[in-house]
Order: structure tokens, then sequence, then C-alpha cells
């Protein structure tokens, strides 16, 4: 969404500085405007903080401007999280090089007690992932069962640490709503390729 | 040309024309040899369908169908298409309090409103897009389960619903015949034990012959904490179930839901198709038509049809499909042939037939005779003659007396002997009794009610039990009597049937006497 | 004309406030236990299933006495107006979410005030207990409450109040629900039974298969590494359906039979 500010004819000094003032007030309305103005069906509604494996916070919500692919994992699993982060990356890989730039990957812990940034970073290097587009990251537990919920992830923590989980790779659009998901691991989804494609062209759901 | 020679072209021609005969009755023959004689509706081929292997005829053609859904105990009109359409499906859960019998209701778990659930009819081939809905009154998830789905669950997998929420899937119906649908949410044997069953039809490609009347018909056991027929509010009782210990087994979800004014119907010289499904959740059924026998049973919901079958067994979640041709009006009664189940549960149903009657196939009641057994005597004519001389009004005391002596041998007899002379102190004597002389007319009423307590007969007292003799009617009590007040001494006389009838009529009727 | 409006408005809430408060429940502190759980808090394999399953361990924590009321929740649509129905965000409430009351900031005659709060999502239930310094008991915690009957702590090996409770499923839901208050059980805590369903904090952790029958056929990828749970107590057919109900929902979903009461550890503890 863009202002065009109309420089018409010559103006004078008066004219110029209500104009200047109306462009003010239009852009202070407008970037209030635009917060309110995400989707009623947006997850950057959520109020979340994260922080990735940097160390860096943020905000689910900075997320917001380019699509996502979000997901979720926890580093100790053995059995199908590597699998998870395989299955980004294929997905990933099967887009052209002017699609992938246009893509963030996402992953977040359900597991915020053993996940901490240095184990995360570790994880990340040993994977070697595009430190560009990719982000592992943690948050309080609380945060982990809403943000798992809007996503509609269900997961359960055992009493051993163990956690249960179900998978789908979620993708958002540029305002955060969900625009499609995947639960096939291990290979490539066709119809969620075409959907990211679809997503990727055109910048946000229609 | 001599002789030899003439004979031989004699006989070559003769020879030739046999020859053209024998061949010629070959050519005419064979079709006969191989064909058979199709029955009605049977498609001409034995041969096997291939199942699901061979039934998938590609994709859906033209526009989609919204598939139409009756209630029980009407089904949707039969298919005429020749190509393979995707068909929408739109089913609804409703939880819904109905009566189960009279005075007795009951928290039904529905599909579409019914128990059972709406009947479902699609092609073999079809493209079936089904949508489940879970109305937001109610309590509970639901789900799906068609036998006639290849895939997880058959649906269940894909249509668990939460109240007020809508699930949909797809599937290829690729195998033809007639199938149960039922919940398949846990605890499983409560949702289908609460009424959550049905039945889909899937049509072979070819549709089914045309019949004069369809119906639609499911066998369930119910399971209620009270016991058969106590009135009120009665919940589901999850011990009984599991001991499979039902309180009531009925067809289509109530007693009463098929007799009565809610009987099905058809006339005489009619086909009568009816699919029939057994929800369960336990019992298996003993279908069977009282009167009636099935010209072509499909067992199972089968495709090879069974002829000439009297009664068919229903797998609890199985279905089958029977057919039967009506020649003589009358009221035919379904039941669970496993007899307790329909006079004591509940399982019973009424096919009332209309018109005309044909005496050359069922008469009637022609002859209300006597039939004794192995204490019947030699000869029973005399029974037979009194019972026309009496329909013709010439019925004499001899001809009374007559069948009298035949029924007493073998009613009387047992107790006070062939000679009339009983049993000292067990059983009084009929032989030139002052007790009957007294009151010949009194002996009525001992034949209808019976005789306790102590009696003196001839000077000896006996004190024992005479059953009613219930068994008898009006015209053998009067010739037993005849005759024993004509022998032994007695003082004659005769007794009329009029006489019994007016009797009986007087006084109530005790329990039947065990015989 | 609209100050006083306002004020009428003002009077209401604060009144309903005050007699809200007036009923208001009250937390009630349950004891800790060991806790035999029909659901599994270490995943058992196939060689494990005949063991008893290990007791989860249930930390002292206070309950509310009963469900949130439609007042409760009014009173609290008024104070957050980000969760009142015409403002919800749908990703936090499908289209249903307050749709058995009148207007956005009524109740309404369809709805008594003391009827316990239904057609609200998981969402909204969380954020009426962080309102109040409380969160949603988790199933543990609820399952815990929920055994007690009137007079025991433990009341779930008892046939007659198990087919007690299964006899609300029986009762056909076009009755007008029940106000809450109805009898305290052994911790002092109304209606966990016979009345709503009740959201929990980890409802989205109840991974059952779909299809209930698959107990023993998991499909180990689905769920990372164990499949569904396998229900360790299959005749308590209660808590069965419970379960398969809040599985068979979203965190966003409403419906007209579930509502929701809130947890708080116990004082001077983090919630």
């Amino acid at each position: 969404m863009t202002i065009t500010a109309h420089s018409a004819a010559p103006l004078t000094r008066s004219r110029s500085a209500i104009t200047l003032l109306a462009f003010i007030v239009l852009l202070t309305m407008f970037t209030t405007a635009s917060a309110a103005e995400l989707p009623s069906d947006s997850i950057y509604r959520l109020d979340i903080p994260l922080v990735d494996h940097n160390g860096a916070g943020f905000h689910l919500a900075d997320r917001r401007g380019r699509p996502q692919l979000v997901s979720m994992f926890y580093t100790s699993c053995q059995f199908v999280c590597p699998l998870v982060l395989d299955t980004l990356r294929m997905t990933e890989r099967s887009l052209r090089a002017d699609e992938q730039g246009r893509l963030d990957v996402l992953v977040v812990s359900f597991d915020p007690e053993r996940d901490t940034p240095i184990q995360l970073k570790s994880v990340f290097d040993k994977r070697r992932l595009d430190s560009e587009r990719w982000t592992l990251a943690r948050t309080e537990a609380p945060n982990v069962r809403k943000l798992a919920a809007a996503l509609d992830i269900r997961y359960r923590v055992l009493a051993d640490g163990e956690i249960n989980h179900a998978t789908a790779l979620v993708l958002l659009d540029a305002e955060g709503r969900i625009v499609a998901r995947s639960s096939v691991l291990g290979e490539v989804d066709p119809v969620f390729v075409a959907a990211i494609r679809a997503t990727l062209s055109t910048g946000a759901r229609p | 040309m001599d002789d030899s020679a003439e004979t031989k072209i004699r006989m070559g021609k003769s020879m030739n024309r046999l020859v053209l005969m024998f061949v010629a009755a070959i050519f005419l023959g064979l079709p006969g040899c191989s064909s058979r004689t199709p029955g009605v509706g049977t498609p001409a081929a034995t041969a096997e369908t291939g199942g699901s292997a061979k039934g998938d005829f590609g994709p859906p053609q033209g526009e989609p169908i919204h598939a139409v859904l009756s209630s029980p105990p009407n089904v949707p009109p039969p298919i005429h298409r020749d190509h393979p359409a995707k068909v929408i499906v739109e089913l609804s859960v409703i939880e819904k309090e109905l009566p189960i019998s009279e005075g007795v209701m009951y928290t039904f778990w529905t599909f579409g409103g019914t128990v059972p659930g709406s009947f479902i009819r699609v092609r073999q081939g079809d493209t079936v897009e089904f949508h489940l809905r879970n109305d937001p009154s109610n309590k509970m998830p639901h789900n799906i389960d068609l036998h006639g789905v290849t895939g997880p669950g058959g649906g269940a997998a894909s249509s668990f619903t939460a109240p007020g929420h809508e699930s949909q899937f797809t599937f290829k119906a690729l195998n033809q015949g007639l199938y149960v649908y039922h919940c398949a949410t846990a605890p499983v044997g409560m949702h289908v034990g609460n009424g959550m069953y049905g039945l889909i039809l899937i049509e072979p490609p070819e549709g089914m012959a045309p019949v004069d009347h369809e119906y639609y018909v499911m066998q369930g056991d119910f399971y209620t904490t009270g016991k058969y027929r106590e009135k009120g509010h009665q919940p589901f009782d999850m011990e009984k179930a599991i001991d499979e210990r039902p309180t009531y087994v009925l067809f289509n979800g109530a007693e009463g839901a098929l007799t009565g004014d809610n009987a099905l119907s058809a006339k005489t010289n009619e086909r009568v198709r009816l699919f029939v499904g057994n929800g369960g959740p336990n019992l298996v059924s003993s279908f069977h038509v009282i009167g009636e026998i099935f010209d072509r049973v499909q067992q199972e919901g089968g495709t090879h049809p069974q002829e000439n079958v009297q009664t068919t067994l229903i797998p609890a979640g199985g279905a089958v499909t029977v057919e039967f041709h009506t020649e003589v009006p009358g009221s035919y009664i379904l039941v669970d042939h496993s007899i307790f189940r329909a006079f004591n549960k509940g399982a019973l149903a009424i096919l009332k037939v209309s018109g005309p009657e044909d005496k050359s196939i069922y008469s009637g009641k022609e002859v209300d005779s006597v039939y004794l057994g192995d204490r019947a005597g030699a000869d029973l004519r005399a029974v037979s003659t009194a019972a026309e001389a009496h329909a013709s009004g010439t019925l004499t005391q001899a001809d009374q007396v007559a069948a009298g002596k035949q029924l007493f041998a073998g009613t009387c007899s047992v107790c006070h002997q062939n000679t009339g002379e009983g049993i000292p102190n067990v059983f009084p004597p009929l032989a030139k009794s002052d007790f009957l002389a007294a009151d010949p007319k009194r002996a009525i009423s001992i034949l209808l009610h019976g005789r306790t307590g102590p009696i003196t007969v001839n000077g000896k007292d006996f004190n024992s039990v005479m059953p009613p003799m219930t068994q008898l009617t009006d015209d053998e009590i009067a010739n037993i009597l005849t005759y024993v007040l004509n022998e032994w001494g007695n003082p004659g006389g005769r007794i009329d049937k009029a006489d019994v009838a007016k009797a009986r009529a007087e006084s109530a009727e005790p329990a039947p006497a065990a015989h | 004309m609209q100050t006083f409006h306002n004020i009428g408005l003002a009077v209401a809430m604060s009144s309903i406030l005050f007699a809200s408060q007036g009923f208001a429940s009250d937390y009630v502190a349950l004891p800790g236990s060991n806790f035999a759980s029909v659901l599994p808090a270490v995943s058992n394999g196939p060689k494990d299933a005949a063991l008893p399953p290990a007791p989860v361990v249930i930390h002292a924590f206070r309950l509310r006495d009963e469900p949130v009321t439609n007042a409760e929740f009014l009173a609290f649509v008024t104070a957050h107006p980000d969760w009142r129905r015409d403002r919800i965000a749908r990703v936090f409430g499908e289209a249903r979410y307050l749709s058995h009351w009148q207007a956005a900031d009524v109740v309404g005659a369809k709805a008594k005030a003391d009827q316990p709060v239904t057609n609200v999502s998981w969402f909204a239930a969380e954020a009426y207990c962080e309102s109040e310094g409380a969160r949603l008991p988790t199933w543990y915690e609820w399952e815990y409450a929920a055994a007690a009957d009137e007079s025991r702590a433990d009341a779930r090996g008892d046939p007659e109040w198990r087919n007690r409770i299964l006899g609300w499923y029986a009762t056909p839901s076009n009755e007008p629900l029940q106000t809450v208050g109805g009898a305290a059980n052994f911790y002092g805590v109304r209606d966990l039974h016979g009345l709503v369903w009740e959201w929990v904090e980890d409802a989205g952790s109840l991974l059952i298969a779909s299809d209930s029958r698959d107990q023993n056929d998991p499909d180990k990828l689905a769920f990372c590494g164990a499949g569904a749970l396998e229900l360790k107590d299959r005749d308590n057919y209660a808590v069965l359906m419970r379960v398969a109900l809040l599985s068979s929902l979203k965190a966003v979903d409403t419906t007209a039979n579930l509502g929701f009461r809130c947890a708080k550890p116990l004082d001077g503890q983090v919630p």
C-alpha cells in the first residue's frame, strides 16, 4: 500500500503547509491503522517473544512481510525431527533460486528447557542451514502451547522429557495467514510446493 | 444298374438326409445346450465382477450430482446412468430423544435424524464427496465408517468431527454391493448401540432389475438399564452391551416402527425387494419372512444370488438384499428367527399384502379337527364325519357318540380308562356315575375349567386335580360328553355345541393345561 | 445522552461484577498426589503395554470450584474488548464464538447469567484465566479433580459412579443448560460432571488416532515415535469420551456444550 502525495501545480505556502500536515496526519493514521490491520486470521496477532539460534530476541510478528515456511521440532528428537529439517530443505530446494530468495524458514522448538540458543546454534551449524533465510528459535512453554495451537500442531510432553508430536509444515503468507499445510515427511509434497509457488508470486493470498 | 448299386444310391440319399437332419439338429440344439434361462432380473453373466481391481471406471463425467438420501423404510429411486459421476452426499448427525417402545424414551444418536440413518444410493465407479456434519446442539464428536469405502477406517480416519463442525472426504466406490455404514468413535459399541448405522447401496454398473417395491429395513440390538418395556427415559447400559444381553432387538429403531399403520405394503402379484441390514452392535440375525420364501437372495449384499431361501443370516455389520414375488394377500411378518427376539424383544415388522385371494395357492383353514398324536385310535374318520355333518347341519346323536368315542380314547381314557372306571382313590369313574347323572350339564364346566378338591362318586371319596381341557373345542366337548352320557349305563341324552359355547362365554378362561 | 448511557453501562457492569464475585467461585486447594491417569505419562512400547501405567505426579494446586459463568465472562470481555465476539480475531475464535449471547455485550434472555459460559475457544478461555492470574488446568489436574465423588478422592473403581456419569450422555442436549452450583465433590469442587465439557491447557496434547479402532496399529510416523495414545483404562467410558471430544477440537473451535474453569498454583507460586 502506498500513499501518493499529489504535487500538482504551484502551491502557495499555506497550501503546502496544509498538505504537509495532511500528509503527516495520514501517515500517522496509516501506520497505526496498518498495525491494527493485520488480517483477522493472521497468526501474527499472537504476541510471542522468541530467541533465535544466535541469541537474538524477536517477536513472531516481526516475520511479517515475507512468506514463511514454519514448523516445530526439538533437538533431542532422534526419530522424526531430523526428517522435518530434511523435508523443509527438500521443499525449499524444489523452488527456483529467485523463489527461494523470497521465502524464510522458521522452526520453533517444543522443548525450551533443553533447546537453548547454544543448542540450537549447534544443530544449525551441524546441519549447515542457510543463515540468510533459516531461523531456529525457542520460546517459553506457555507460548509454545499457543503457537502450536495456532498452527494446529499437536504435541505431548512426556514425564521423561520425550515429546510426541504431530508433524506439519505450515505455509504463511506475508501477512501471517495460514495458506497451506503438509504432513508429508521425507519427500516433497507437490500440492504444497504449488501452493508455495502461488504465494510467492502474488506476495499475499488473494 | 444292378440292385446293389441302386440300393447303395437309395441308402446314400437317405443317409444324406439323415446326416442333414443330424447336422441341423446339432445347430439348432447347441444354443439350447449352452444357454441358461435367465431368471427375472438376473444379469446374464455368472462371471466374476473382478472386485475393486476392475471397479474403477475412470474419472467422473458431467455435472456433480447432489445425492438424494431417503429416510427408512423408503429407498431413493434407482439410478439410470451409464457413466461414473461425482456425487455429493451431505449427512448430518443429530442426537435426539425418540420413543423406543410405547412410553419408553431413549436418546438415540442418529445419522439424518432416523434409526437407521438415511439410505445412500450411488453407482459403482462414482466419486463420492462425503460431507459429515455434526449438529451444533450435539454433545459428542462423531465420525463415519462406510463399509463400501476402500481407504483407512472406511472414512473414519478422515471424518472425526466435533459438534458444530463439518468434515469432508472423497472416495471412489470401487465395489458394487449393499454396505453398512456406522459411527466409529470411541467407545464404538456405544455409538453403534445408540443407533448410528445405516446402509449405502453401490449399484452395479448395469443397474438393478425393476421391481414393484423397494424397502429399507435394518435390525439392531439395544441395551437399556431398565427392563423390556419399562416406562420412562431409559439410559444406555454398557454392562449389558458388553455381556451381549440386549433389552430390545428391533427393526428400524423402535417397537412398532414397521407394524400397524407403519407396516410395509404391497399388492398380490408384485415383486418386492428388501434391503435389509444389521447394525448390531452384537447380534447376528436369522432373517425370515413368515409365509414367504425369498425367491432371490444376494447373501451379505454380494453379487451372485442364491434362490429359494427361507431364512438368511445377516452378520452384525452386514446386509442382505432379498426379493420375492407375492401371490396371496395377508400380513407377512418379518422376524429374526432366533425366535425369542421376535416375540419378547420386539424384532418384528409387517408387510401387508392386499389383493384377491387365490385358494389354489393357499386356502385358509379348511377343517378344524383333532389330531390325536400317538394316543390316536386307528380311525379318526368319525371325527371328520361329525365335523362335516355339523357344518351341513345334519349332525345326529349317533355321529356325536362315534366322534366322542374316538376323542375320549385320545384325551380322557388316560385317566378315566377306556372302561370309564377310573382308578380307585385317584381318578373317579365315569361309568354309571351318580355324580354325572345328578347334573349332566355340570360336566361341561368341568371340562372347561377343571375341578379340584373333594368329590364323592358312587360312594367313594376322591380329592384330586383335573386340569381344564382348554385344548378342546366346543364341538369336541359336546361330542365327548354325548358319548360318555350314552355309555356304561349313564342316563343318555346329548350335549350340543351351543350349550358348550354358552357355558364358555359365561365364564372366564383359565390358563391352558400343559400338554 | 451518551454519558448517561455510559454511566448506566458502568453501573450495570459493576453490579454484575459485584454480583458475580458474590457467587464467585472460589479457588479451592487440592493436595498433590501420585495419580493413575488413563493417559500414559511415558510412552510405553508394546512390550510395556501389560505393565500398569506409571503414575503421574500432580503437584498441589488450586482449582476454581465452579466453571466460569456467562456473567463472569461478560465482565471479562467488557474489561478486555478484544475478546468481544464482534472484535475477536478469527485466529483466536471461530465464527460461532459466544453465539448464544444476545449481543456482543449482552448475555440476553436465552442464556442465564449463572450458566457456565459455552461457545468459547481455547484461546479465549486461556485469556480469561490469564486475566485473573491463573491458567487452564492441565488434563491431569482436571482428571485428578474429576476422579472424586462426594465422599472419596478416587471413585473411579466404582461402576455405579461410572454409570452415573455415563448417564449424562444419555440426556438429550435440547434441554436448557443447568446453572452452576451442583453438589461439591470430595475436594469441594462442583460441576466437573454432568454440566459441560471443559477445556484444559493441554487439549492439544491428546494425540488420539481419529479412527480410535487403530489402537494396536500405531502409525509411528504420525506422532513422532509413539503412534497414537493408548488409553489405559478402557472401562472408564466417561473419560474416554472426554478425551475424544477434546481431541476432535482445534484451539480456535467452540461448541455449545464446552466451557472451562481456571487453575492457580498454591499461593506465592508462579502460575
